[in-house]
C-alpha cells in the first residue's frame, strides 16, 4: 500500500485547556461550539461569542485550523444569534462553519464564510455529495457508512472532478474515533420524548447509555437478553487500520469528544497524529498498533469496536454504564500562584491527600493536560511526605499556570 | 405570593416554557434565549411575582425545562 496523502487530523475543542491539548498532540485543526447552537450545548462549559476571536488566535499562532459547529436544529428565533455567531466567524477569521440546517447554509453564504456539511446532514451517497458541492467544499460523511462506501464517493469525486465552491476538489471527513450513537447521524429522538431535552439542540441525557429491562407486559415475564446495555454501542476505532483509511482517500479525520476532558483530546490527537505519520513514513507496525491501543484504552471509552467501516452491523454493545478507561483521574488542588523565574506552581489543596512519587496530571486553561510524577513534596515550605485539604502544595512545572487551573492524581485501573 | 426564577444564561433556547406559558414567556430574537415577560433582575437571575392560581402549570413549565433553570418558590 503507498500513501502519500496525507489526511488533515481534526480534534473536538470544548474548552481552552482540550484547546492547548489538541494543539500539543499534533492536531491540523480543531473544531468548537458556541452558545446554544451546537450539539453539546448542555454538557460542556459553553464557549461563548466573544471568545471566538481568542480561539482563532490560538489557533493561528500554532498554525492549525479552526472550525466552527453550528449544527442543531434551528428555529425562527434563532436566526439573529445564528447569524451574529457566523458573522463573527468570518471577521475574527475562523476557517469555515460545519452546519446541516439549510438557513444556515443561506447564512454562509451571504456572509462569505465557508461552508462544511456536518454529519447530521446524513450525506450518504455521492449525489447528494455533488450537490452540497454548489455550497460547501468539505462534507462529513454519514457515520454509518461502509469503508467501501466511503472509498466510492471519493473516487467519484475524482472521475467526476467534483469542485466545491473554493475551486479545489470537494473534500470528504469522516469520523475515526469517539463515541457512537444508535440513531442515525445523531438523529435521536429518545432524549426529547423522556426529558424533553433534545439531542438536537444539544441537550441529549444520554437514555441510550443506561441499562434496561424487556418486560412481556401480557405475562410480567422479563425476556432473556444477553446485555442489559442494549442501546448502547461501544466507541468507535480505527487505529488498527488508519492505513485502510487513508487509502480510501478520506480527506479529513475527525475525533469525536467536544463534551471529553483536556488529557482525552490530547491522547487520542497524539496517537492517530503517530499513526497517520508512521502511514506515511512506512513505520506502521503491529506493535506500534498495540502501543496506541493501550495509550486509547486509558483515556474514556466504553470498550472500542471498528463501527461500520468494516460492513459490520449494529451489535458491538458496551458491557456498562460508563467507561471503562485504564486510567482515572481523581480532583485533589486548584492553583493558586505561579513563580514564573523560578517555573514552580503553588496549588491549595481542597480534597484527598497526595504523597510523593505519586502520577499526577496538571489541566489548565492555557497549557491542556500535562502528567508529572511528583518527586519531592514541599507543603507549605516544607519538605513532607504528605498533603492534605487546606495545605499549599509546591512543586516545579515548566508551564505558567493561571489561578484555578486543576490538579489530579491518576490511577491506574488495570481490572 | 409565588416566584418564577430563571437562570437566563444557561437557557438553550428550546422554546417548551413558551409552548407552555405564553403568558409569561417569549423567545428573544435577540440571543434565542427565552425571556421571562416583566420580570426583574437580580444578579444573574431574573424574577417575576406570581398569583398563586398559577403555581400549578409554572411548576410542570419548571418540570419539562430540560436544562432545569426555571424554579417556582
Amino acid at each position: 500500500m503507498s500513501i502519500t496523502k496525507k489526511p488533515l487530523l481534526l480534534s473536538p475543542v470544548g474548552s481552552f485547556e482540550s484547546l492547548h491539548a489538541a494543539i500539543r498532540g499534533g492536531a491540523d485543526a480543531i473544531y468548537f461550539g458556541v452558545e446554544q447552537l451546537n450539539m453539546r450545548t448542555k454538557s460542556i462549559p459553553t464557549i461563548t461569542i466573544e471568545d471566538i476571536a481568542e480561539v482563532a488566535d490560538i489557533c493561528k499562532q500554532n498554525t492549525i485550523k479552526a472550525y466552527l459547529t453550528l449544527n442543531t436544529v434551528v428555529y425562527d428565533y434563532d436566526m439573529q444569534l445564528a447569524r451574529k455567531i457566523i458573522t463573527e466567524c468570518k471577521i475574527q477569521g475562523i476557517d469555515a462553519v460545519i452546519a446541516s440546517d439549510f438557513a444556515v447554509f443561506e447564512m454562509c453564504k451571504s456572509i462569505g464564510m465557508p461552508l462544511h456539511i456536518s454529519t447530521q446532514a446524513n450525506v450518504s451517497n455521492i449525489e447528494s455529495v455533488a450537490f452540497f458541492a454548489q455550497m460547501a467544499d468539505v462534507v462529513v460523511l454519514a457515520r454509518e457508512l461502509t469503508l467501501k462506501q466511503v472509498s466510492h464517493i471519493t473516487s467519484e469525486i475524482k472521475r467526476r472532478d467534483l469542485r466545491g465552491v473554493s475551486g479545489d476538489l470537494m473534500k470528504i471527513e469522516t469520523f475515526l474515533h469517539g463515541a457512537l450513537c444508535m440513531a442515525v447521524s445523531g438523529k435521536c429522538y429518545l432524549s426529547l420524548h423522556e426529558k424533553n431535552a433534545s439531542a438536537n439542540r444539544g441537550a441529549c441525557v444520554q437514555n441510550c447509555r443506561r441499562p434496561y429491562q424487556v418486560t412481556d407486559l401480557e405475562t410480567g415475564n422479563e425476556l432473556l437478553i444477553d446485555n442489559e446495555y442494549i442501546m448502547s454501542p461501544k466507541d468507535l476505532c480505527t487505529i488498527e487500520f488508519v492505513d485502510e483509511l487513508m487509502d480510501a482517500g478520506i480527506d479529513v479525520f475527525k475525533i469525536e469528544g467536544r463534551s471529553k476532558s483536556a488529557e482525552y483530546v490530547y491522547t487520542t490527537t497524539k496517537s492517530y497524529r503517530e499513526a497517520i505519520d508512521a502511514v506515511i513514513d512506512g513505520s506502521y507496525t503491529q506493535e506500534k498498533i498495540q502501543t496506541w491501543l493501550s495509550e486509547l484504552d486509558k483515556v474514556y471509552n466504553r470498550g472500542f469496536w471498528e463501527g461500520y467501516f468494516m460492513g459490520r452491523k449494529l451489535g458491538e454493545w458496551t458491557k456498562n454504564p460508563g467507561s471503562i478507561a485504564t486510567e482515572k483521574k481523581i480532583y485533589l488542588a486548584k492553583a493558586t500562584k505561579y513563580y514564573p523565574n523560578i517555573n514552580v506552581a503553588e496549588f491549595l489543596v481542597e480534597t484527598g491527600t497526595i504523597r510523593p512519587g505519586e502520577s499526577l496530571m496538571v489541566i489548565g486553561r492555557n497549557t491542556g493536560s500535562d502528567k508529572i510524577i511528583l518527586e519531592e513534596l514541599i507543603v507549605n515550605g516544607v519538605k513532607q511526605s504528605e498533603a492534605n485539604k487546606g495545605d499549599k502544595i509546591t512543586f516545579p512545572f515548566p508551564k505558567t499556570l493561571k489561578s484555578n487551573d486543576k490538579l489530579y492524581k491518576i490511577i491506574t485501573d488495570n481490572g | 405570593m409565588a416566584k418564577i426564577i430563571h437562570y437566563r444564561s444557561k437557557c438553550i433556547g428550546c422554546n417548551i416554557c413558551f409552548e407552555m406559558q405564553p403568558v409569561y414567556w417569549r423567545l428573544s430574537k435577540k440571543d434565542g434565549k427565552a425571556t421571562l415577560i416583566n420580570s426583574h433582575l437580580k444578579k444573574d437571575t431574573h424574577i417575576l411575582e406570581i398569583p398563586d392560581e398559577s403555581i400549578q402549570l409554572s411548576v410542570q413549565t419548571a418540570e419539562h425545562c430540560p436544562v432545569k433553570i426555571i424554579k417556582v418558590f
